[in-house]
């Protein structure tokens, strides 16, 4: 048990067809502050995992809270932005870097949050090793290592409290892999935020001692 | 008013075009014959019955019966939008049903009871036709605009979800999609207004002048109908929207529809 969890399943069973569920009856307990790797073969109900945490799918039985209510206790845009779910392949909008990094900020439920501007965007995308990318680049002229960067640092402009990493590396070759496996590992470093990662080849920051959460037979089974 | 009848003899002369038609077919092997006799016998058997049809509700007068030919149209209309739309995931019938009733007995009423002023606002002889133009015509606009918002949250889910993960709202994911949505149902009716009088001589219109009516008083009719059809396209289109969209998501705003075949 974990004292604390960040996130908790409770009894949880999910399927997207009755009779055949993907996980049943899971509980687990995610501790703040730790690097998960979730592992199995394909179709095993990984991404579905994390879809559960940020409630793209809802559990057919049992509960799942974050920092100990139940995520029907918050407002969906809100609980999505403190868990902030970066997809497998990554997604720009037609249009700019910057308006790229800006879109969230244009969602009301961001509304508190404080608009960076040119200068801190320039910043940030150092960070992430983009810094040969202008502002003004259209997104689309953004390699598919760049854009999944550019999407990482999307998301921690929005100061997540748990980050879902689906595969992130899946659609990289050989050298962005190295890059955006590197970038999340810093990210962890800096900010210690609570990550859960999914890999199909149990691919994980080589500097990251991950906990393994391996899925199996509807369970997971939790690998320090 | 001076309308010359037609006799039944001369409604027969109507069919030989139809059978020089059917005569080419069957040296040509084009294959109509069969299509075109069904047509054909379609056609007259359909018009003769709601000829008829009308005449009996004319004379019976009776508001419940008007009301009750409008709600089955109306019916018709949801039910043969819902299987153009042909979406299995989300149930559409009565998100089609309501919209179409607020919106077209809203304009029908009003066009009938204020701007033509008939009295009573039901006058079978008004009513009907007049909502009959109002169902038929934003039905397709209804049918258009729903089934483009549901293939394009099919087609555009990776991006709807990108957005329900940055924070957005149901509503601020899909917003683009509703835009589009919008757009394709309204577009053929306010062209239909470009191209009015200049493209074409407007059904309605052409009816009245044949029946003998000034072209003047005509044209108002008109007029009042093509506005009407967009105004209830419109009213219809986005009624039936906002409460399919709101279907499109569950409780916790994500998105229900799937790709076809669920990996």
């Amino acid at each position: 048990m974990v004292a604390d969890p960040v996130i908790a399943f409770d009894r949880v069973t999910f399927g997207f067809e009755p009779g055949t569920p993907l996980v049943e009856d899971l509980s687990l307990d995610l501790a703040s502050g730790t690097f998960y790797l979730v592992s199995g073969p394909s179709g095993v109900g990984k991404s579905t995992l994390l879809r559960l945490i940020n409630r793209l799918e809802e559990p057919t039985a049992g509960e799942i809270r974050f920092g100990g209510r139940p995520l029907g206790a918050y407002a969906p845009p809100r609980l999505r932005r403190s868990i902030l779910s970066v997809q497998q392949t990554p997604i720009a909008i037609d249009a700019t870097v910057r308006d790229n990094l800006l879109l969230p900020f244009g969602f009301a439920a961001n509304g508190d949050l404080d608009r960076p501007d040119d200068a801190a965007l320039e910043r940030r995308l150092g960070d992430v090793l983009l810094e040969d990318v202008t502002l003004d680049a259209h997104a689309q002229t953004l390699s598919v290592g760049q854009l999944q960067r550019l999407c990482i640092l999307r998301g921690l402009l929005l100061e997540p409290e748990v980050m879902l990493l689906d595969e992130p590396t899946s659609a990289l070759d050989a050298d962005s892999r190295e890059a955006v496996l590197a970038l999340i590992a810093r990210i962890f470093a800096d900010t210690g935020v609570t990550t859960v990662m999914v890999s199909h080849q149990d691919r994980c920051p080589a500097t990251v001692e991950p906990v393994v959460l391996r899925l199996r037979d509807r369970r997971v089974v939790v690998e320090a | 008013m001076d309308i010359a009848d037609i006799s039944l003899w001369r409604l027969a002369l109507g069919l030989g075009f139809v059978l020089a038609i059917g005569v080419t077919s069957i040296v040509h092997h084009l294959g109509l014959v069969r299509d075109l006799a069904i047509g054909s016998v379609r056609t007259v058997v359909q018009l003769f019955a709601l000829g008829y049809v009308l005449k009996y509700i004319f004379h019976l007068d009776s508001v419940w019966l008007v009301l009750g030919v409008f709600c089955v149209m109306t019916a018709f209309a949801a039910q043969i939008a819902r299987a153009r739309v042909g979406e299995r995931q989300i149930s559409l019938f009565w998100p089609l049903a309501v919209s179409m009733v607020i919106s077209y007995s809203l304009t029908s009423i009003l066009v009938t009871g204020v701007v033509v002023g008939a009295s009573p606002w039901w006058k079978p002889q008004y009513f009907i036709p007049l909502a009959g133009m109002v169902i038929g015509n934003s039905m397709n606009a209804i049918a258009v605009a729903l089934d483009r918002m549901v293939s394009d949250l099919r087609k555009q889910r990776a991006e709807v979800e990108l957005k329900l993960c940055l924070g957005a709202d149901f509503k601020e994911a899909s917003r683009g999609i509703v835009r589009e949505a919008m757009r394709a149902g309204m577009i053929p009716s306010i062209n239909s207004m470009m191209a009015a009088g200049v493209v074409f001589i407007p059904g309605m219109m052409t009816g009245q002048i044949l029946a003998g009516l000034d072209p003047l008083v005509a044209i108002r009719y008109q007029i009042v109908v093509m506005l009407m059809l967009v105004g209830s396209s419109g009213l219809g289109t986005l009624m039936v929207i906002v409460l399919v969209r709101r279907r499109c998501f569950g409780p916790g705003q994500q998105l229900l529809i799937r790709p076809r075949r669920q990996g």
